[in-house]
């Protein structure tokens, strides 16, 4: 895959292209907006890390300019800023995710993940099919092996979430934001207690582990399980 | 002089006596021309009386009657009396002793020949006798002119004393005034120069300027405990990141003892301690976020019942593996103007807060409910509560109570909730929940609503 990094701290550059180079990522730096945006215009990048600040053209300016160009790449803002109305702002602009620094690399790596499916052409399925697991978008039904799992609201949202990123890995923050709405960390580790009782109704039956957990990353639905 | 024109005050208190002057030589100008005129008519009228009957005795009975009337009333000892001369066709005089030249017909200012005073001014007026002959009668200007000097030193004694009064009263007004003004500004400049303990000036008179020193005292009160607030939060702060940033070198140098091996365990423990760091910096960014109030623009219509209902839900199962019981206690359908997530994470701290600091097996309640037109989200335990003395103290920042100073929490938890809950409006409280402690958000209800 492709990544464009602009970024126009050297250290941090250097610290997010040493980590998508370890994936196997190609990836693209540029050290301000000007040039940010001429390589997002001209090469062909399959996702974009876009640092708010940057010399000559801030990111934002990159990426409202790319919006209004009608270029869709997947774009991930970073930010030193964490105040609600710079994540607004920014997702207003046309980011698809904001990540505020400093972050783990493993949280950067699974967002990118993430964000490379969620291209704006792909159909919106009303059935997701992962493993062994089936799940019903319109009737909220979720089968395993053919049996039905009845599972409450929030543990439907949950399973929904990871079964969309099948075989990826998806963080506690990304559950917290996505399926709580909360871009803070709370203390409690409400997502462990939820995964728990959602592993616990998914694996009834003495059934292999639905739900895998990559210990300080997150969890993954496997594809085989 | 111009350092006395600089002043506003004095310069207000001259500007308004000379005012004041200025309307008296005004008034006396007025009251010098209308009776400087009214008396000139009144000496014409007389003139003409005079002139009129001397012609009818003229007429009647003759020349020499005329020189007759004319010697008895220059006879006269009368102060009023008047001056006569009768001018023949040739232009000489007479009869009469007033020593003139040949006049014009009509009423017009003469000057005359005082046989006492020398040259002197008359109203005279000279008629027509009907045979070429003219009657001049005059009357010395003298009474007019007394009139009018006394008129004139009347009132400017006045102006005077006006003026002189004006001064000293433009001197003493402006010398208060800037006496008042000055206690304020040395008042000032003592805080300039540091001394932040110093307060401007009250007397007992209540006046407009002790409210004015009330009022700045008042803001000075308040900044004083802002920068009071900062110091404390600065000191606080390095004291709170010398603990994990010390047990953090600790750490990284034993991992440097341990050598190229790599000690997974000890570099993960690294990382949770500068996790701990960066918490404590989001929480005080976040903190100042919200007292900053610019998050009031996108302020929405929240349900708080249905938020509140959400988070029992998400927080029991956990409440409940940490061996304490969450319930939900919600009156529907209750809305405030405010930001969904902040109100959540309020909630979240106090359930937080809750649950660190009560002993296993406490039942803690999320209760929502509308009270006297504001709603109150309040989380409740029935654990051992805070003595009613520290309820206070437990909001400030970095105040944890003595006792329970090892748990963890960066101990900012509850001044978000405040800063939350003062953005929203409303206030956090801490009531005796008999037993345990019963800590309420009391919000204004959404004022859209009926």
């Amino acid at each position: 895959m492709q990544i464009l990094l602009a970024e126009d701290d050297v250290e941090t550059a250097e610290f997010v292209a040493r980590g998508l180079g370890e994936l196997g990522h190609n990836v693209l730096r540029a050290a301000d907006g000007a040039d940010a945006l001429h390589y997002a215009m001209t090469e062909d990048c399959d996702l974009i890390v876009l640092d708010r600040m940057l010399p000559k053209l801030d990111g934002l300016a990159v990426l409202r300019r790319l919006r209004a160009a009608k270029i869709e790449t997947p774009v991930l803002l970073l930010t030193a800023l964490g105040r609600i109305e710079d994540r607004v702002e920014g997702l207003e602009a046309g980011a698809d995710d904001y990540l505020i620094k400093p972050f783990a690399f493993s949280e950067l790596a699974a967002r990118l993940n993430a964000l490379r499916r969620r291209r704006p052409f792909q159909e919106t399925p009303t059935q997701i099919l992962a493993g062994r697991l089936k799940m019903d978008l319109l009737t909220r039904q979720v089968w395993r092996d053919g049996q039905i799992v009845p599972l409450q609201p929030r543990e439907f949202r949950l399973l929904e979430e990871l079964m969309r990123n099948n075989d990826r890995v998806v963080t506690r923050t990304m559950l917290l934001e996505r399926v709580w709405g909360f871009h803070f960390d709370p203390q409690t580790n409400i997502v462990e207690t939820h995964i728990s009782r959602l592993r616990a109704k998914l694996n009834r039956g003495g059934a292999p582990d639905a739900i895998e957990t990559l210990r300080g990353v997150g969890y993954r639905v496997r594809d085989d399980a | 002089m111009p350092e006395l024109f600089r002043s506003a005050a004095y310069r207000i208190a001259f500007i308004y006596s000379a005012a004041f002057a200025l309307a008296i030589l005004l008034l006396g100008l007025i009251l010098f021309w209308t009776m400087h005129l009214d008396f000139t008519r009144q000496l014409d009228a007389t003139l003409e009386e005079e002139a009129s009957t001397l012609k009818v005795e003229y007429r009647n009975d003759g020349r020499g009657e005329l020189a007759d009337a004319i010697a008895q009333r220059e006879a006269s000892t009368l102060r009023e009396r008047l001056l006569y001369a009768v001018y023949s066709r040739d232009g000489r005089r007479v009869m009469g002793s007033l020593r003139t030249g040949v006049p014009r017909l009509g009423l017009h200012d003469i000057t005359f020949v005082d046989p006492r005073e020398g040259p002197d001014a008359a109203r005279g007026l000279a008629v027509d006798l009907g045979d070429g002959a003219k009657l001049l009668v005059a009357a010395d200007r003298e009474r007019i002119e007394q009139i009018d000097r006394t008129v004139i030193s009347v009132f400017g004694a006045a102006f005077l004393l006006v003026v002189l009064l004006g001064a000293v009263g433009a001197l003493f007004l402006g010398g208060y005034l800037r006496r008042r003004l000055n206690g304020i500004s040395s008042a000032a400049e003592a805080i300039v120069q540091g001394d932040m303990a110093s307060r401007m000036p009250v007397s007992a008179r209540g006046d407009e300027f002790d409210r004015l020193s009330r009022s700045l005292n008042a803001m000075l009160e308040r900044i004083a405990s802002l920068v009071d607030n900062v110091r404390q939060v600065s000191t606080d702060v390095a004291h709170d990141l010398r603990t994990p940033l010390a047990r953090l070198r600790n750490r990284l140098e034993e991992a440097l003892r341990s050598g190229a091996t790599g000690d997974v365990a000890l570099i993960e423990d690294s990382l949770r301690g500068v996790d701990e760091v960066l918490a404590l910096f989001a929480a005080i960014l976040r903190i100042a976020e919200v007292e900053g109030g610019k998050i009031r623009r996108t302020f929405k219509t929240v349900d708080v019942s249905a938020l509140a209902s959400d988070l029992a839900e998400s927080y029991a199962p956990a409440v409940a593996q940490g061996g304490r019981s969450l319930t939900a206690n919600v009156a529907n359908g209750l809305r405030v103007r405010g930001d969904a997530e902040l109100l959540a994470q309020a909630l979240v701290n106090l359930i937080e807060n809750a649950q660190s600091h009560t002993p296993l097996g406490t039942a803690i309640e999320i209760c929502v409910e509308a009270r006297q037109g504001a709603i109150m989200l309040a989380v409740a335990d029935n654990g051992p509560g805070v003595p009613a003395e520290d309820r206070e103290r437990i909001v400030e920042r970095f105040v944890r109570l003595e006792r329970s100073r090892s748990t963890p929490g960066h101990g900012l938890g509850l001044n978000l909730v405040s800063a939350i809950a003062a953005l929203h409006g409303g206030v956090l409280r801490f009531a005796d929940n008999r037993p345990g402690l019963r800590a309420f958000l009391e919000l204004p209800a959404d004022p859209e609503e009926g």
